[in-house]
């Protein structure tokens, strides 16, 4: 009796232990990040986000202190990267690029698994009004002769963009030029789009500004959306009526806990202060921002309202 | 340029060069770890050094990993990455027959040959290849992807119907997920993982490695081992004065590697298969591919190394990677606040050629690298299958997991192998499947653009003009009809006999 006393009260004493252990686990994930954090960048390599994942990383692995892994989700014009994202963990422990309004635009598509309002958005860093370009060589060396070809053959010019959500944003402004042309979903992302342009298969490529910026041995651009010069491509008119603009930024998939959201706004905002960073992207012709919680909510939620 | 080649060769650029090499073989050899993901893995720890050694390190690790594909590709039948897949069709056989070490030297050397063109091909050619290469478009990567399909005629075996069947069948699989250019969900049944589609990696360890496992297993009580082996003296130089002896085959193989890896989004995997295609093509004897003839191994590894240093050449010429691989090395460079392109020939043109200098320097290290591994390489042959068959399942499962990180993606190459060793029993060759896997993404999202485009000019004048497109008609028909031709020719004398 007295034995099978010990063995009860030794079997209370593990129980306790096992469970105090239970709930020191539970506090140790407030030391979140412990292990890699792995990154989805939802284009192609070499596209804009593959670009401003690569820029952060460095940033992010020192701010969050451990490693942080990029991977490639392609297609869909972004929705299987996204549609990753939306069932991974909701640990903190992945994270996606997320390029608005194709995240709004691509959620349309049949069934591809997630709403915009699902994902918890960490911040955004940077933005870029759309351009239009053409070949270095193209016979349409401006808007006006661009828009007097399409006249006077409409549907005969092809223009390229990513994706369905191109469609889109083309359809926008060629409305705007009220003119007719053919559009051709590259797939992938603009690291797709700039050989088809170098090698003339298409007429012309819709995409954000700052592509025709590092790409400007490739492309001139004809036109930029929005009310100002972009200050990399100087000359280049602008329509203000045209309001595309591609906002990029960081989120994590729905239900990540406020902390963990909060920790990976604080190291973005780090990696996006960082000079470099913020050299490299004027240079490369982005518009830098840093941004709290509250004013990315804000701001999705308004992109949201504004695409329904 | 021969300031560059003096960089290359100082002591700190060979040494992490070689460390580069080292960490490729590791990274080929291994099933599932693909180049991409080995220079990706490497990035952070280049941060530390200057970026000529950086890049030189990256470019190592993945010529190597070019080379060592093909040692599970020969040994077991799993190539270690999709560009060896074509590696496999002659070098398994080879095995089997006793010829390893013959089979994994050929490999190697043939490797070192292709990375050397590849890397001459960009230090020389790189503008006018790039000026050839921007002239395909979506219609020319749609007729390049149906040619390369037409391998299917030489894989095929006994039945050129089963041989297209399996064709169908990989391309099939490959649409699962949601569409390349319009947001579409296609054959996902609702099961939210299949969204992404099926991973290449995890599909083609499927289809060559779980198919090996079980006929092992099946066929334990009669064979011990997978073959026969025994070091031969004398085999490394015979080996090489056999690869040497065809230099029109080297010439061929290594044009259509260094041609097919400037292509963006084609790279090395469609340079190997279209070189073995070709390969096959102007043989006296084709009846030998495909039994253990080394020239299908020389074929395959000559292109998808050639492949590897012509994938940059878009990259310093254009701006944009010509591979996976092109673009984690691209990333490295952006993050140092360089911008690959044209500019960087201006700015940093002794970076640009110091690089073109130490891939071709690899070729060269790659090939002593490979040479004192053989021996030790080779040694698998002599693991009983009792042992091996576990190992090779175990190797398996964790490099179809660690691909995507993802459990779904073992579950679907274990049913995806199981498929296969089932069809293979029916007389179905393994080769279309993963060929139809592997060409799928390439066909597909080209078919589709060059639809759209057709909408404005006309689908004659985009599929059926242009010399390109032309020939690459031509070229598959020619493929057909000859197929056609050698089997009718064959069922005759089988009649009369």
């Amino acid at each position: 009796m007295k034995i099978k006393l010990e063995t009860i009260f030794k079997g209370a004493l593990t129980t306790f232990v096992g469970m105090s252990m239970a709930f020191t686990a539970n506090i140790a994930f407030a030391d979140y990040p412990e292990k890699d954090i792995t990154f989805i960048v939802p284009y192609s390599p070499g596209g804009g986000s593959d670009q401003m994942a690569r820029r952060l990383q460095p940033g992010l692995e020192k701010a969050l202190g451990v490693n942080v892994r990029i991977v490639y989700k392609t297609g869909g014009g972004g929705a299987v990267g996204f549609s990753e994202l939306h069932r991974s963990k909701p640990d903190g422990y992945t994270i996606s690029n997320v390029v608005v309004p194709n995240v709004i635009l691509s959620s349309k598509g049949d069934g591809v698994g997630y709403k915009p309002g699902d994902f918890e958005y960490i911040g955004m860093t940077e933005s870029a009004v759309g351009a239009l370009m053409v070949p270095k060589d193209s016979p349409y060396q401006s808007l006006d002769a661009f828009v007097a070809a399409a006249k006077e053959k409409p549907g005969m010019l092809t223009v390229a963009g990513v994706g369905g959500t191109g469609a889109d944003r083309w359809g926008a402004l060629a409305d705007i030029l009220g003119i007719e042309t053919t559009y051709v979903p590259v797939s992938g992302g603009v690291g797709k789009m700039m050989p088809m342009l170098a090698g003339s298969h298409v007429d012309a490529g819709m995409t954000a500004s700052n592509h025709a910026t590092k790409h400007s041995s490739i492309v001139d651009a004809l036109v930029v959306a929005g009310t100002q010069e972009v200050g990399t491509l100087k000359g280049v008119p602008f329509e203000p009526e045209w309001s595309y603009v591609t906002t990029w930024g960081i989120m994590a998939p729905p239900g990540t806990p406020a902390d963990i959201v909060a920790t990976l706004n604080a190291a973005l905002n780090e990696a996006a202060s960082d000079p470099s960073v913020a050299d490299t992207l004027g240079k490369a012709g982005y518009n830098t921002i840093i941004q709290t919680i509250d004013e990315v909510n804000a701001l999705m939620d308004a992109q949201i309202k504004a695409y329904e | 340029m021969i300031e560059a080649l003096f960089i290359a060769l100082s002591p700190s650029y060979l040494m992490y060069m070689t460390i580069g090499i080292l960490l490729g073989l590791i990274v080929g050899t291994l099933p599932g770890l693909t180049a991409t993901m080995g220079t990706a893995l490497l990035v952070p720890f280049t941060f530390a050094l200057p970026t000529g050694e950086g890049i030189a390190m990256l470019g190592g690790l993945y010529v190597c990993a070019m080379f060592s594909d093909a040692i599970p590709a020969c040994l077991v039948n799993t190539p270690g990455t999709p560009a060896a897949m074509a590696t496999g069709f002659d070098g398994h056989p080879m095995v089997k027959q006793g010829r390893g070490q013959e089979a994994i030297v050929a490999a190697c050397f043939s490797s070192a040959l292709g990375t050397m063109f590849g890397a001459a091909c960009y230090l020389l050619l790189a503008w006018p290849m790039i000026s050839i290469a921007l002239k395909f478009g979506p219609p020319e990567f749609f007729w390049l992807g149906i040619f390369a399909l037409t391998i299917i005629g030489s894989l095929a075996g006994d039945s050129i119907l089963k041989g297209l069947a399996g064709g169908a069948i990989g391309l099939l699989i490959s649409c699962i997920g949601i569409s390349h250019a319009t947001e579409l969900n296609r054959f996902t049944m609702n099961i939210p993982e299949l969204r992404g589609g099926v991973s290449l990696v995890a599909a083609l360890i499927g289809v060559f490695a779980v198919p090996q496992v079980l006929s092992m297993v099946l066929g334990l009580r009669k064979q011990e081992y997978i073959a026969e082996y025994r070091a031969e003296k004398g085999v490394i130089l015979k080996t090489m004065i056999k690869v040497l002896s065809k230099p029109i085959h080297f010439l061929r193989s290594a044009s259509i590697g260094s041609f097919i890896g400037i292509l963006p989004g084609a790279g090395s995997p469609i340079a190997a298969i279209v070189s073995y295609n070709e390969a096959v093509r102007w043989s006296k004897d084709k009846s030998k591919f495909g039994k253990g003839n080394i020239h299908g191994v020389t074929a395959s590894e000559i292109a998808n190394n050639s492949a590897a240093p012509a994938a940059m050449i878009p990259l310093v010429t254009l701006g944009v990677p010509g591979s996976s691989p092109a673009a984690v090395i691209a990333g490295a460079l952006m993050l140092r606040g360089l911008n690959p392109g044209p500019e960087l020939f201006a700015t940093d043109g002794v970076l640009v050629y110091s690089f073109g200098w130490s891939m071709f320097i690899a070729g060269i290290v790659v090939f002593f690298v490979g040479l004192l591994a053989t021996p030790l390489l080779v040694k698998v042959i002599k693991i009983p299958l009792r042992l091996l068959a576990p190992l090779i399942m175990f190797l398996a499962i964790i490099g179809a997991y660690a691909i995507r990180n993802n459990i779904f993606d073992v579950y679907l190459m274990l049913a995806i192998g199981i498929f296969v060793f089932l069809a293979r029993r029916l007389g179905f060759h393994p080769g279309p499947i993963g060929l139809g896997f592997i060409l799928g993404p390439i066909i597909e999202p080209s078919l589709v653009q060059a639809l759209y485009i057709s909408d404005a000019v006309g689908v004659q004048k985009i599929f059926f003009s242009g010399t390109i497109n032309i020939t690459l008609i031509s070229l598959s028909v020619l493929s057909i009809t000859a197929v056609a031709l050698s089997r009718f020719k064959a069922r005759r004398a089988a009649k009369l006999a």
